[in-house]
């Protein structure tokens, strides 16, 4: 008990801290008094109505819990929930509802899940799904002083840096995910054909290039790489992040900002970086790359390798390149794919952020406290976490030899491995892995070896005063850049000085002088260098 | 079902001021004109109340809802409910004329709906009308199946099935082009070509639906019309002119101001889907639908998303309002309301 | 007697045939790429598109679909009893309110026609809408979510009031009210016997609207077990087309690979399907159309 005591108290003594630096610094925090210090007085004094499990968690009124998560839930969610159910009425006198937005128009749905004010205790969180913008917001609740109060393990349990990393305007909304992956892209290309043609092995544009060059020759028939309609995530951004040393990304409103020199935020379209770049694709693009309608091509980028339409992906993480390598292994044993990854040769490889996987409480919850004990049970319990991750042993899975091992197929299986898309409730101790995955694991222990944290997620931008301008952006960006990112400008030179007038008519200077400054600002408190 | 214990008694903000409708029969009678409402329902009461249901219905799905139009003017907050949040005047507008592109997009929704309206149902009646005519009776019930197939295609598949016919290297188009000797066309870098392709595919599509409508009303024509017809010596064109068509005019003109009504309103599937991401093309082809909805897909802006909202509701309702009026002068049976 | 058909008739009948006969095949051609595509290996289609017949035959795309039969035949269960329930209530609704609204003696006609047209033009967008579904008439999970919002449009409402104007006669209200007969028996014993060929026609797409509808279950539903058949069709394929569209920096992966493109392909065929059988069921109430080939011989 004293210790917990002690726990609470240095979380919010750093919280202090924090909130006093933003502060003297002139930070976001106008309302004159620094954040944090109105909680300091309820989490010392003695909780009220503790009613059983002694850490101040009232327990007495049955509640049941609305638990909110991204995509599609399994076939026999109800049987794993109904176990759930009665562990968790018997341990914290809760139910609870694990409900699923299915993958059709998620994002539409998670922003009405949070406006609409309708009970949800518990919201999947990621960078991706603009946790610092809805956190920024107003949309969680501030976890700092119920985490020593309702769930002391779970915040014993994950590391101190990481709620530091986590924390938007100085407090904490979400709790992150301890499991450390990458998902840093790589080239990923055939490497039977490399072999059968003698080509270079692909580790940097140029190499890249004289492997494509040789497909195009070689097997006319065949794309040399993978392309989808959307040529950001499909060209630029890989380009981008293995040439241009980018802080992390994919960064908006074509700012740039170095890795090496975090400080100092240029503007990257327009510069002679990116006019080189749109060169490259319109080379590509005369070479005969990827096809000609690119854009309009709605074919996924590992569909078209899997199929053998293309002969290589610029960009892909590795968990997904192994997924392909199962994949082949089936259909075509005689291909052979091989992964490189941007990161060996810029030198550095950085983990995913905290911000990547976690779960928040939403402002309209009732029930946060339990809620977060609930959460707590779910990461740190074996039970609980065991069945929510894979099943039911001897029904859905068996362990052999330490591996995961799937009790028959996915089609007679309801219940497969992370079907509940636990991503942010992975406990590391308790994980199971399956034998291809070895694959991973050995490519993650490499980049291990290189690894520099992420200095760039941990960023919260807030849009309010340049809304209109970020919108009619988008617009510009897709009419007049798109174009010239998959090369289909005869003259790059032109297109970008089209493009770069329109987006200057649309407000980019406002956008981007607005973005600087906020950097800056961030840049400054986190004491980044 | 989530038991919500103190949120079920108390209403929100927005539902104390929804519009009141009109003629409960309240027993407060001070105009003449009240007492006139009061003695109408009294002596249709029957008609009134096979009405009721429908009124009540608009009343809770479309009335209750429409009090959000205020998150136009107004930043979204989580903290607070709708009419506590900040008031910011017509700031949620202004991302429409920042990129200078608003008028354009209007031209382009405009233009496209008036090309949809007037040949979908030219198209519609003529098809409707030749059927009819048509003598086998299996021939008519399989094409009638047959034109209705195309409603059923998602955007989604046809947007793929179009790539396949007419993409650069190895679509459908230019291999029987180079088959010939010709040079390949490279369809989805030419903007001009999508006008009159996106109004085919919107014809292909809808054209079964609207076919039926007119055929309904075609069958709902009595039979002696034509025979008289036939007996004073009027030959098929004669008949189809002057019996037929005349008696789709109600029809045609009730599709009409329903069209007009929603004229700002894109068929947003259709444009998205085929177009997508190449914006080679938004100059001929981008209408507000697909405008609002990438711009806002990044902020996911509430207020910004009622904005444009709006703005196409005005449109449509000061146009409706003009149209109606002008037919309501002509002739009072063909107006909407 | 027969009265002989003039010249024109049989040049008009030829060039009807020929008309009707092209829109038919441009409108078959595209589906019987997609029936071909729905029995194609998924590989063959990305390597080298569509033909209209399948170059690898392989029934992958319908055993996507069909992984979980149960699941696919309660969403089966659950569109067809939205569908009949929705269709039925909404066709008694509709038809009620069309004929009050085009009775000549209803005084306040326009201004309830108004009140009803009126929502087509300004809607206060989906938030508000969701808000007042799922917290204040708690909605959330259950079917009336799934019936309630699409019960009525303003437009069938209107198509309604027209078809009955025009195949009812003035004339008949008056000689029925001078006959004593009420304003609801005047609707259901003349009304709805006069006016199939519309009624049906507003049942039909009334029908077609609940059978196509996913994003009542998309918004409302959690429970699988009650998702209609179109959502959980949608969904296999949207689950895809977000992978692909999520860059590599997501890390999301859901470690099952599905067959993409013919299971879009194969859903499209099992939704529409069924549909087609209805179709010619309803067009018996086309009858008096189709006397006039008869009469004709």
């Amino acid at each position: 008990m004293a210790q917990k005591k002690k726990l609470g108290f240095t979380v919010l003594s750093a919280a202090l801290a924090v909130s006093a630096l933003a502060g003297c610094s002139g930070g976001t925090d106008n309302a004159g008094k620094p954040a944090g210090t109105g909680g300091a007085k309820e989490a010392s004094a003695p909780a009220s109505g503790s009613g059983g499990t002694g850490s101040g968690l009232d327990t007495s009124k049955k509640v049941e819990l609305q638990f909110y998560m991204l995509g599609d839930a399994p076939k026999d969610l109800p049987v794993i929930q109904a176990e759930i159910n009665k562990l968790a009425e018997k341990d914290l006198n809760a139910t609870v509802k694990f409900n699923y937005t299915s993958w059709t128009d998620w994002d539409q749905k998670y922003k009405l899940l949070l406006s609409s004010g309708q009970q949800v205790d518990l919201i999947f969180t990621a960078d991706w799904t603009q946790y610092q913008s809805y956190a920024k917001k107003g949309a969680f609740q501030p976890l700092d002083e119920l985490l020593p109060k309702a769930a002391p393990k779970l915040n014993g349990f994950v590391p101190k840096d990481m709620w530091e990393a986590v924390k938007i305007d100085g407090k904490i909304y979400t709790v992150p995910a301890t499991y450390k992956e990458y998902v840093t892209n790589g080239f990923v290309y055939r490497e039977d054909l490399r072999a059968k043609y003698n080509l270079p092995k692909p580790t940097s544009i140029e190499t890249y290039e004289a492997y494509l060059d040789g497909i195009k020759k070689n097997e006319p028939d065949m794309l040399p790489l993978a392309s989808t309609s959307n040529p950001v995530s499909s060209l630029s951004d890989p380009f981008r992040e293995l040439t241009r040393d980018p802080v992390g990304g994919p960064l908006p409103y074509g700012i740039g900002i170095k890795y090496s020199q975090p400080g100092e935020a240029y503007s990257y379209w327009g510069s002679p970086e990116h006019l080189e770049e749109l060169q490259t694709m319109k080379r590509w693009m005369d070479k005969g790359f990827f096809p000609k309608n690119v854009l309009n091509n709605k074919d996924t980028l590992t569909d078209q390798l899997t199929s053998g339409k293309a002969a290589s992906i610029f960009g892909d993480n590795p968990t997904r390149f192994n997924d392909s390598v199962i994949k082949i292994a089936s259909t075509h044993p005689d291909w052979k794919l091989e992964y490189y990854p941007f990161p060996l040769s810029r030198g550095f490889a950085t983990p995913v952020h905290p911000i990547h996987n976690g779960f928040a409480i939403p402002k309209s919850s009732k029930n946060a406290e339990r809620a977060l004990a609930f959460y707590e049970k779910l990461v740190t319990d074996k039970q609980y976490n065991l069945l929510t991750q894979y099943g039911i042993e001897g029904k859905n899975y068996t362990v052999e030899n330490g591996y995961y091992k799937m009790v028959g197929d996915k089609n007679s299986n309801g219940f497969g491995r992370e079907a509940m898309n636990g991503w942010a409730w992975r406990n590391p101790e308790y994980m199971l892995f399956d034998k291809g995955y070895d694959n991973v694991k050995k490519i993650f222990s490499e980049l291990d070896k290189i690894q520099k944290p992420d200095i760039f997620t941990g960023f919260a931008e807030d849009y309010t005063s340049y809304q209109a301008e970020k919108a009619a952006l988008e617009q510009v960006t897709k009419q007049y850049l798109y174009p010239l990112q998959a090369g289909l400008l005869p003259d790059v030179e032109t297109g970008l000085k089209t493009f770069l007038e329109k987006a200057k008519q649309a407000g980019l200077d406002k956008v981007q002088g607005e973005y600087k400054k906020q950097w800056a600002q961030y840049v400054k408190d986190k004491g980044i260098k | 079902m989530d038991s919500h214990t103190n949120a079920a008694g108390s209403m929100g903000p927005g539902l104390r001021t929804g519009p009141q409708p009109r003629g409960r029969g309240e027993a407060v009678s001070r105009t003449r004109k009240k007492r006139g409402i009061v003695h109408e329902l009294v002596t249709n009461r029957i008609l009134f109340l096979m009405l009721l249901p429908t009124l009540i219905f608009f009343f809770i799905n479309s009335y209750i809802p429409m009090v959000g139009v205020y998150y136009a003017f107004t930043r979204f907050d989580f903290g607070t409910g709708l009419f506590d949040a900040p008031f910011v005047g017509l700031e949620n507008f202004k991302f429409l004329w920042t990129s200078g592109v608003l008028a354009k997009l209007t031209l382009n929704t405009l233009g496209y709906n008036l090309a949809f309206i007037v040949l979908g149902n030219g198209l519609a009646i003529l098809s409707a009308v030749l059927l009819s005519e048509v003598k086998g009776r299996w021939f008519k019930k399989a094409a009638q199946s047959i034109l209705f197939l195309p409603y059923f295609i998602s955007f989604v598949i046809l947007s793929v099935i179009v790539y396949n016919v007419f993409n650069y290297e190895s679509g459908f188009l230019n291999t029987m082009l180079k088959g010939f000797g010709l040079d390949p066309v490279d369809v989805y870098n030419t903007p001009w070509m999508w006008v009159p392709l996106i109004i085919l595919f919107y014809l292909w599509k809808n054209l079964g639906y609207s076919m039926v409508i007119y055929l309904a009303a075609i069958t709902g024509i009595p039979e002696d019309y034509y025979e008289a017809a036939k007996i004073d010596g009027a030959n098929i064109f004669q008949r189809i002119w002057h019996i037929t068509i005349p008696m789709l005019k109600t029809t045609f003109i009730v599709l009409l101001l329903f069209s007009i009504g929603s004229i700002m309103k894109g068929q947003f599937d259709l444009f998205y889907q085929l177009v997508g991401n190449n914006g080679v093309l938004y100059n001929a082809t981008d209408i507000l639908d697909t405008y609002v909805y990438r711009s806002l897909k990044v902020t996911f802006d509430v207020g910004m998303a009622t904005a444009a909202g709006l703005y196409q509701s005005l449109f449509g309702f000061i146009l409706i309002l003009s149209v109606n009026a002008v037919i309501r002068r002509i002739n009072d049976e063909y107006a909407l309301f | 007697m027969r009265i002989r058909d003039d010249k024109y008739t049989p040049l008009f009948q030829a060039a009807a045939y020929l008309f009707i006969t092209a829109a038919a095949l441009a409108c078959l051609f595209p589906f019987l790429l997609i029936l071909s595509a729905s029995f194609t290996q998924n590989e063959s289609i990305i390597r080298s598109g569509y033909h209209l017949l399948p170059l690898d035959f392989s029934l992958e795309g319908y055993k996507t679909v069909f992984r979980f039969p149960e699941q696919v035949l309660k969403a089966y269960g659950v569109t067809i009893f939205t569908t009949v329930t929705g269709t039925a209530l909404g066709l008694f609704l509709m038809t009620m309110a069309g004929y009050v609204l085009q009775r000549k003696d209803f005084k306040y006609r326009n201004v309830f026609s108004f009140y009803i047209y009126f929502t087509t033009l300004f809607g206060g967008g989906l938030v508000p809408w969701y808000i007042m579904m799922t917290k204040y008439l708690q909605l959330t999970d259950t079917y009336t979510a799934l019936i309630f919002p699409g019960l009525m449009t303003p437009f069938l409402i209107i198509l309604m009031k027209t078809f009955i104007r025009s195949a009812v006669p003035e004339e008949l209200f008056e000689s029925a009210k001078i006959d004593g007969a009420g304003d609801f028996t005047i609707y259901s014993r003349i009304v709805l016997q006069l006016s199939m060929p519309g009624i049906a026609t507003v049942g039909l797409f009334l029908a077609l609207h609940y059978w196509n509808d996913w994003f009542g279950s998309s918004l409302f539903i959690n429970d699988q077990s009650k998702y209609q058949l179109q959502f959980y069709l949608y969904n296999i394929v949207n689950a895809m087309q977000f992978i692909a569209q999520m860059g590599a920096g997501t890390g999301v992966s859901l470690g099952q690979d599905m067959p993409t493109e013919s299971t879009k392909m194969a859903m499209a065929i099992i939704v529409t399907g069924p549909i087609l059988f209805l179709y010619p069921f309803v067009q018996r109430y086309f009858v008096k159309g189709l006397t006039v080939g008869a009469v004709k011989g």
